[in-house]
């Protein structure tokens, strides 16, 4: 469902992402972890053909996201981490604009039952601005899964979310899932990938240092008391990292 | 004032001083900073030396010019203060965010607060009247006259807006403020039967009634504190400078006193207007418009139509217009229709250079820099367009739509006006007007998107001093305009050809020249999408 090879991105003589190749498949969530700078937003941005990569292939539902955008972008759900809704319109106006967006003839029944999923059904005719940055994000989750995406791509998903929220929206990814789409979550919430993802991608500099199973990943580390077992495999991995680009450098 | 708040005000003027340094040390900012300078001093020295200014006020003398500041200046103060009765809230002394969290938790009272925030006010009117100064027309007084009169009114008009607006808060629920609005409809209706025995009366303008009621006894009686500005701004002597300094400092000082009394009487109100205020200022800087609509819920539009993909862009911008720019079209429209009588009135018709110029101005540069309905106000938003499975073109020809059709309606109430009011503009004329207006209004936007998506920039001036904006907004202006100018000696050679090869008629010249028009039109669109793919949304390298 998602294919990714060989993907680079440059940034004026900076490389944001080297060389990265993977791919999830229907069903799978697959979790984008690493440090501030890794290369997570910058793997989802050009997966949703917001920034051209400068290398590399980006198949959405087997289109490829340069040589056939209008494709890909058709099966694809985007939910940036600060979403920016069209102020001066409403929760349903934005449901209608998507509806509209991506030609959804009868989109009522289903814009209902994600208001009534999300809490936004009293609402529905509230202009964005007014709302709270948690009530922004499922508005902008809504929009995202109001055409049954095959892909959703989540940069943050629980940014600003209250507890219900952040359950509510846990279980809509599960939903999603289940239901055959293919999904990616960036995210700084360890607990949040325990919880969701099948498998783990773990970035730091641009570069994946550990792609796998949830279960491999933890089987490498064992049980531990005192942190999470992710937590482990995170420090692990990126000071590992750290340690080795120190020793090269003295 | 406080030490800790002098000491504050201090380092923020500071701090504003060395931002503006920092954006000269750039190449940017300091070729757009220049060009700022040479623009505004090749006004200065044209205005100097030949006396030239808008609307032929060079024909005045001094004296003449002193009775039209003495005549309607107090009356355009009265205008003023009315507008912000009938707005309810005005510009009170608006704290933000970051003032209300560190200054209202800390150790001041409130009446230290406003005098704050009221010594920040008149350090920026200082620059301001600075500015006023250097290009006052030849007829004013001295430099020195100039600068304390500006300084002195500028002080006023804040501070007179505040104590209304103040005044307007503590009435709230009283009885008072229930006649509020019954008072604004007499008034109304009032300058409304004005108007129309101006317009009936032959040889009686609507300035002649202006000019007997300000000179009349009850005129003088109401416009009493706003005669004084005007008598600064004319003062013949320094004796007479002085006096009348003395007494606008007085009226300025009973306001300042007024303010800090009834601060206190609307301190919840007035944190409500703070946080108000504020959010505008936000929404502003996002690209959307002061005027835009407060209310929290509208009752929505059911569906979105489709129309090739067009459909929900123009949509959502057509939404933007009603709920955003819906007040700000009305007072353009109105404004459009004004111009060709108030030409008339000030002698300076439509079809003079000088006021074609000052039009081209109003529709060219003023116009797109408030009503925005297209890419410039959603650059914060263009991951939601860069991700719709929507082709490029079509994204681009949604954006335009919207705003070409707003544009053109006030160009077309500009020719509906010269058409009524003008003698020399006939109805072939004025459809000839009305159809080369819709190309040119599309070239217009098409080059003002696409220098935005290839230059992106704010929307507004961060502060009085931004020089670096105002100088690219001249220098845009003025690139666009000779694009433009080009497009149209284009479009005209076309005409002309067609003319020499086809015939005595103007019909087919006519037809190909608005045909050359629209199409370089349509070519602008291309570059426009052209911009748009290539626009980098903001790089977080994350």
């Amino acid at each position: 469902m998602i294919t990714v090879t060989n993907f680079s991105k440059q940034y004026k003589g900076f490389t944001a992402v080297k060389n990265l190749s993977f791919s999830v498949e229907p069903g799978q969530i697959l979790g984008l972890l690493g440090p501030n700078g890794a290369g997570k937003t910058t793997t989802l941005r050009t997966l949703c053909g917001i920034i051209p990569p400068s290398t590399g292939n980006l198949l959405v539902a087997g289109h490829d996201v340069v040589q056939a955008p209008i494709s890909a972008k058709a099966n694809l759900g985007y939910i940036p981490d600060d979403p920016r809704l069209f102020d001066t319109m409403t929760v349903w106006e934005h449901l209608a604009f998507t509806a509209a967006a991506y030609r959804l003839a009868d989109f009522e029944e289903d814009a209902e039952a994600l208001l009534a999923s999300f809490e936004l059904t009293h609402k529905r005719d509230t202009l964005v601005h007014n709302l709270s940055r948690g009530m922004r994000q499922k508005v902008a989750i809504a929009c995202a899964f109001l055409h049954d995406p095959k892909v959703i791509l989540f940069d943050e998903p629980l940014t600003g979310l209250d507890p219900q929220g952040i359950r509510g929206i846990q279980q809509a990814i599960r939903d999603r899932a289940q239901a055959g789409a293919a999904i990616i979550i960036s995210s700084h919430l360890l607990s949040l990938f325990e919880n969701l993802c099948t498998h783990i991608m773990v970035l730091n500099l641009g570069e994946c240092r550990r792609f796998g199973t949830m279960e491999d990943l933890l089987s490498e580390v064992g049980h531990t008391d005192s942190t999470s077992a992710l937590e482990e495999v995170y420090f692990s991995i990126t000071q590992a990292q750290e340690q080795t680009s120190e020793t090269a450098a003295a | 004032m406080d030490p800790a708040l002098r000491q504050l005000l201090i380092l923020r003027l500071r701090g504003g001083l060395r931002q503006r340094l920092h954006q000269m040390a750039s190449v940017r900012g300091l070729l757009f900073s220049l060009a700022f300078g040479v623009i505004i001093w090749l006004l200065i020295t044209s205005s100097s030396s030949s006396g030239a200014s808008a609307f032929g006020l060079s024909s005045l003398d001094r004296q003449a010019f002193s009775d039209q500041i003495i005549t309607f200046m107090p009356l355009s103060m009265l205008g003023l203060s009315l507008l912000t009765v009938v707005m309810t809230t005005g510009p009170t002394f608006h704290f933000s965010p970051n003032e209300i969290n560190f200054l209202f938790t800390g150790p001041f009272r409130r009446r230290d607060l406003i005098v704050y925030k009221f010594g920040a006010y008149v350090a920026g009117v200082t620059y301001t009247s600075v500015f006023i100064t250097l290009i006052a027309p030849p007829q004013t007084g001295s430099a020195l006259s100039v600068f304390i009169a500006s300084l002195l009114t500028l002080v006023f008009v804040q501070l007179n807006s505040a104590v209304i607006s103040m005044t307007g808060h503590a009435l709230d629920g009283s009885r008072l403020a229930k006649i509020k609005w019954p008072a604004i409809a007499v008034l109304f209706a009032i300058a409304a039967v004005a108007m129309v025995h101006a317009w009936v009366t032959p040889d009686r303008g609507i300035f002649d009634l202006l000019f007997e009621f300000r000179h009349s006894w009850i005129g003088t009686i109401i416009l009493i504190p706003y005669i004084v500005f005007a008598e600064l701004f004319v003062a013949a002597s320094v004796s007479q400078l002085a006096l009348w300094a003395l007494v606008a400092i007085a009226i300025n000082a009973a306001l300042l006193r007024a303010a800090i009394v009834l601060d206190e009487r609307t301190t919840d109100r007035s944190l409500a207007e703070n946080a108000r205020l504020s959010n505008r200022w936000e929404r502003i800087k996002q690209g959307g418009s002061f005027w835009a609509t407060e209310r929290t819920e509208m009752r929505s539009i059911r569906r979105a139509p489709h129309v090739a993909g067009l459909g929900p862009i123009a949509w959502r911008q057509a939404l933007n217009a009603l709920r955003n720019s819906s007040r700000l079209m009305i007072i353009f429209v109105g404004l459009a229709a004004g111009i060709a009588p108030m030409a008339s009135a000030l002698g300076a018709p439509v079809t003079q250079p000088h006021t074609l110029m000052i039009i081209y101005v109003f529709i060219a540069f003023i116009l797109p820099r408030n009503l925005v309905c297209d890419f410039r106000g959603d650059l914060s938003r263009m991951e939601i367009y860069k991700t719709l499975p929507i082709a490029p073109w079509r994204i681009c020809a949604g954006q335009l739509v919207v705003q070409v059709l707003l544009a053109y309606v006030i160009a077309l109430t500009v020719i509906i006006s010269a058409l009524v009011f003008e003698d020399s503009v006939s109805t072939q004329v004025a459809l000839v007007l009305a159809a080369f207006a819709l190309p040119l209004t599309l070239l217009i936007y098409a080059v003002e998107n696409t220098v935005h998506l290839l230059f992106p920039t704010k929307l507004v001036a961060m502060g009085r001093a931004d020089f670096e904006f105002l100088g690219r907004s001249i220098v845009e202006f003025i690139a666009k305009t000779l694009f433009v100018f080009t497009a149209m000696g284009a479009s005209g050679a076309v005409g002309l050809l067609t003319f020499k090869t086809m015939g005595p008629t103007w019909v087919l010249p006519g037809l190909a020249s608005w045909l050359t028009l629209t199409l370089i039109g349509l070519l602008t669109v291309v570059a426009l999408q052209f911009a748009f793919r290539r626009f980098a949304v903001a790089e977080t390298i994350d």
